[in-house]
């Protein structure tokens, strides 16, 4: 009985039907490989040579027949199944909107992670660029719109000031992003890029989500969980590091310990400075990572770091004189973030950061300290409404205190500091009306209670796909940022400044291959204006200021034209003027050169295991202030130049060795004039040239990682 | 009467658990012969399908997303249109990975399987990625590893990239040449869960082991 029911049933199986039909895109085009089957059986088949299919099945009654290819939007049909062969009506599938693929608004960004299309600096990128010496900023300024002012090593964007600016990590603010010095030396950044797996770097138009910033905003992704237990041992001529992950299941912890010393260095090679202390830095720190529930990520980051210098500075006032300039830096820098899923298409982030930095100055026999405390902190709320509709909203709260303070009671007056409480509100909109064109409308509040105003800065982008390769973005908006504390210190009586930015954009990507134009216009109203006072004292604070700045950005990044090398090219011209600050009329601000050329090469010997690197910059003359002039900063530096290269040997797979030099050329370099603060006997103020540290600098380095299997190296450390 | 009932139905229920599970075997069985025949894209994709088609009908099951993600990974292989089309073949892969290493949290075969999807990544652009990508294979391996020290196939991941790396710094590969042979010798006495749980392997191995000479 049971034997003769398997039998029927067998015989039932066998009795299979022919569902046929034909599968193509929009245009009609046959789609070869899609995957058509009977939902919630083993019935399936793959169309073939011109789209068409033959289906086999032996099921009756209704069912759902679906169509899936890759790239494109699912079809169902409903069929009834009679044990008749079916023709189907031809099926067009539609393209499927995929963010990935979608145009992107590219007006003023530069951006790099893992999954995009990168055509900025990832941060391997960064640390094997010749000149950068491992620096962000440094990298950053191998991209278009910045200007090099080689006594600061600041970001100078689109003939910005570097404090208009601002770093970013993991969505809060980095009060304090680079290290301290002595007045007339670079700079570099407190974060090493091996600590990021993303990068967006705006240089003008960017989202409603950022403030308090006039010119240029860079927003950093730290990385993920770590995956693997190491050590890591870095000795180089300039100091040595020692750090070390431990990975649990859903956790890691990292910490590093840095000491840097100059001081045998510059005993080696010459310098132009005269050294009293060379400078020693000693940082430490600590990150950890928790993965919470499927989709949330606690991130902390603690760094604490203190560097120590003093240099023999000439006294102008006094020709033949010289004083003492010594700083003790300390910061200390906290942020942590979490962010999740709390709903289905509902992303929740909040993050926190603490900055606290005291630049202890001695001036000759003056002391005095800068101290400032900064908090922030931020929630922003994701929503995809649909897959082509998000919305974030998001609330901020910055808190900053900043103070002056002289520590003998003979000395000047007692302390001067402020706090400025800014309440933040945005939200902002990303529309795609398909995947060729979409539109992103913002807004941003910001209240004040020191200034007891309100900003209310509308933002607007928008980008149209032309085809595969190019695409069209626009952007304005209008953005502000609070004066410099050096004036709120003595008055809350003054306005936000202000920067228009109108940018238009032109992109051109194809098979490892960018072409990136870019034309903006920055309007300036409200800047700070000021007099100065017999005794050098600040008087007449406005916001009178006003300025401009226009100009053409040019990149051309090419990784496939020379196996195993690449090459980028940046250009900027940049016209800016200003009347702002003690400026008795409109000039050309000091940190705009009118054009700016980079050249970055990068070459992988395989077989020399060696990736050799060289970057090659020009700068036309800055423009400096020279107070015997009758005219307003119209002395013009010399040409800045300089070609930088390094080299980087694998020597085991958890050894490498490390090399670079900068200006191997030894070009002449300049970079203005300093001059007196008072004319001596004959109405002259006297002057010295601003010269870099040293000719060339030079780093040796030897990075060595420990692992359980030893395969692990620092590559992406290399500086 | 009433235990009679009962009895038959359980005997029923059974029958056509038994039933359906059986025929999933049998399914899974006949579309794991289509890897013999395949020898191009296209014919990947076909079996991918498949493997779909039986992930979406039996959604409780991690062995069809791990062949489909397989067929991704082995597609990306052999794309030469560039890195953009071989990444693209890995981001379906990704998927059905994802899916599965979510049925299947605990099984060694899915982590072995999640290193040859990071191997697929890696080859794409070495010096780029290598960095980023090494110690996710290596975790793969080592979860893998740590859930069946002796899943043959977790052991081969190891060996090839351990392999390639030596090759790249010029090193010794004799040791890995040992590894190879003990391995190939071993393949054969380890016990496969079921007829459609992985079993491949042994024929890469033996290329390593003929690839070393004698």
């Amino acid at each position: 009985m049971l034997q003769s029911l398997m039998v029927l049933l067998a015989a039932e199986l066998s009795a299979q039907i022919p569902i046929t039909g034909k599968v193509t895109d929009t245009q009609g085009k046959g789609l070869i490989g899609a995957n058509i089957y009977l939902e919630g059986t083993y019935d399936g088949t793959s169309s073939g040579d011109n789209g068409s299919f033959e289906l086999l099945t032996s099921e009756v009654g209704k069912h759902v027949l679906r169509i899936e290819f890759i790239g494109f939007e699912a079809h169902k049909t409903e069929i009834d199944l009679d044990g008749v062969p079916l023709q189907i009506p031809a099926v067009t599938l539609k393209e499927a909107f995929n963010e990935l693929n979608a145009v992107t608004i590219s007006a003023g960004t530069f951006e790099a992670g893992d999954k995009k299309k990168s055509i900025s600096l990832s941060p391997i990128d960064m640390v094997t660029t010749a000149g950068s010496q491992g620096d962000v900023f440094g990298a950053l300024k191998s991209l278009p719109g910045n200007t090099t002012v080689g006594e600061s090593g600041k970001l100078f964007i689109k003939g910005g000031h570097s404090r208009e600016s601002k770093t970013y990590i993991d969505g809060t603010l980095v009060y304090v992003p680079y290290s301290s010095s002595s007045p007339n030396t670079s700079v570099r950044g407190r974060f090493s890029p091996f600590m990021f797996s993303g990068t967006m770097f705006s240089t003008g138009g960017y989202s409603a989500e950022y403030g308090q910033a006039l010119s240029s905003v860079l927003a950093l992704q730290t990385n993920t969980l770590e995956v693997q237990d190491q050590l890591n041992i870095s000795i180089l001529s300039v100091g040595a590091e020692l750090g070390g992950t431990k990975t649990w299941e859903n956790a890691s912890l990292t910490t590093n310990l840095k000491y840097e010393n100059l001081g045998p260095y510059m005993s080696l090679v010459p310098q132009y400075r005269n050294w009293n202390k060379k400078p020693q830095t000693l940082s430490g720190d600590l990150s950890f990572r928790l993965k919470t529930g499927k989709s949330g990520m606690l991130k902390i980051y603690a760094n604490a770091n203190q560097s120590r210098l003093s240099t023999f500075e000439e006294n102008l006032n006094n020709p033949g004189s010289q004083y003492t300039y010594s700083l003790v830096n300390d910061n200390y820098f906290i942020n942590g973030s979490w962010i999740g899923e709390i709903a289905k298409d509902w992303i929740l982030t909040t993050a926190f950061s603490y900055t606290h930095n005291v630049d202890d100055v001695t001036v000759d026999s003056l002391q005095f300290k800068e101290q400032l405390d900064g908090t922030h902190l931020k929630t922003t709320l994701k929503h995809r409404i649909n897959e082509k509709t998000k919305i974030i909203a998001g609330a901020e709260l910055f808190s900053k205190r900043y103070g002056l303070e002289f520590p003998s009671p003979e000395q000047v007056e007692g302390p001067l500091a402020f706090r400025n409480n800014t309440l933040a509100g945005f939200i902002e909109s990303e529309f795609y009306a398909s995947s060729k064109f979409v539109t992103r409308v913002g807004v941003r509040a910001e209240y004040s209670d020191y200034l007891k105003r309100v900003s209310l800065a509308p933002r607007l982008s928008t980008a149209y796909k032309f085809n595969e390769k190019g695409q069209i973005s626009l952007s304005y908006g209008w953005f502000f940022q609070d004066p410099e504390d050096e004036f709120l210190l003595y008055t809350p009586d003054l306005n936000y400044e202000r920067a228009d930015h109108y940018t238009l954009n032109y992109i051109m990507n194809g098979n490892k291959r960018v072409l990136r134009t870019e034309l903006y216009y920055k309007d300036y109203q409200n800047l700070v204006k000021y007099e100065r006072g017999v005794a050098n004292e600040i008087n007449s604070l406005s916001n009178k200021g006003y300025g401009y700045a226009y100009g053409l950005d040019l990149f051309w990044r090419d990784r496939k034209s020379i196996p195993g090398g690449e090459y980028w090219i940046s250009y900027s011209y940049i016209d800016a003027k200003r009347d702002y600050h003690n400026y008795p009329y409109e000039a050309i601000p000091t940190f705009a050169s009118k054009h700016n050329l980079t050249l970055v090469y990068k070459h992988w010997f395989s077989r020399l295991r060696s990736m050799v690197g060289a970057t090659y910059r020009l700068s036309s003359p800055r423009s400096y202030n020279n107070p015997n002039s009758e005219l307003f900063n119209n002395e013009r530096t010399i040409p800045n130049q300089s070609l930088d290269v390094n080299w980087s040997y694998l020597h085991k797979q958890n050894v490498i060795f490390y090399f670079s030099v900068s200006n191997v050329l030894g070009f002449e370099q300049e970079f203005g004039h300093k001059y007196a603060t008072l004319p001596d006997g004959e109405g002259v103020y006297q002057s010295a040239p601003i010269l870099p540290g040293s000719k060339r600098f030079f780093v040796l380095g030897c990075f060595i990682t420990l692992s359980k299997n030893g395969k692990v190296n620092q590559l992406d450390k290399i500086n | 009467m009433k235990k009679a009932i009962l009895v038959f139905s359980t005997i029923c229920i059974t029958l056509t658990a038994m039933g359906a599970n059986e025929k999933y075997v049998q399914k899974m069985g006949e579309t794991l012969t289509g890897f013999n025949a395949c020898n191009s894209i296209e014919s990947y994709q076909a079996l991918a399908n498949q493997f779909r088609t039986i992930a979406n009908a039996e959604t409780s099951e991690w062995l069809p997303l791990y062949y489909e993600t397989q067929c991704y990974i082995l597609m990306s292989f052999m794309e030469n249109s560039g890195a953009m089309a071989k990444d693209a073949w890995l981001d379906q892969a990704e998927n059905s990975l994802e899916k599965m290493l979510e049925l299947a949290p605990q099984e060694s075969e899915a982590y072995a399987l999640k290193a040859f999807y990071h191997t697929g990544r890696l080859v794409v652009n070495p010096p780029q990625r290598a960095q980023t990508t090494s110690p996710l294979i290596d975790a793969a391996i080592g979860k893998s590893l740590s859930l069946d020290p002796g899943n043959p196939r977790a052991k081969y991941m190891r060996l090839s990239n351990d392999m390639g790396t030596a090759r790249f710094f010029g090193s010794d590969i004799t040791p890995y040449c040992k590894d190879a042979r003990e391995l190939l010798e071993q393949w054969d006495s380890y016990v496969v869960q079921s007829a459609i749980h992985p079993a491949w392997g042994r024929d890469q191995v033996e290329e390593i082991v003929s690839g070393c000479g004698e």
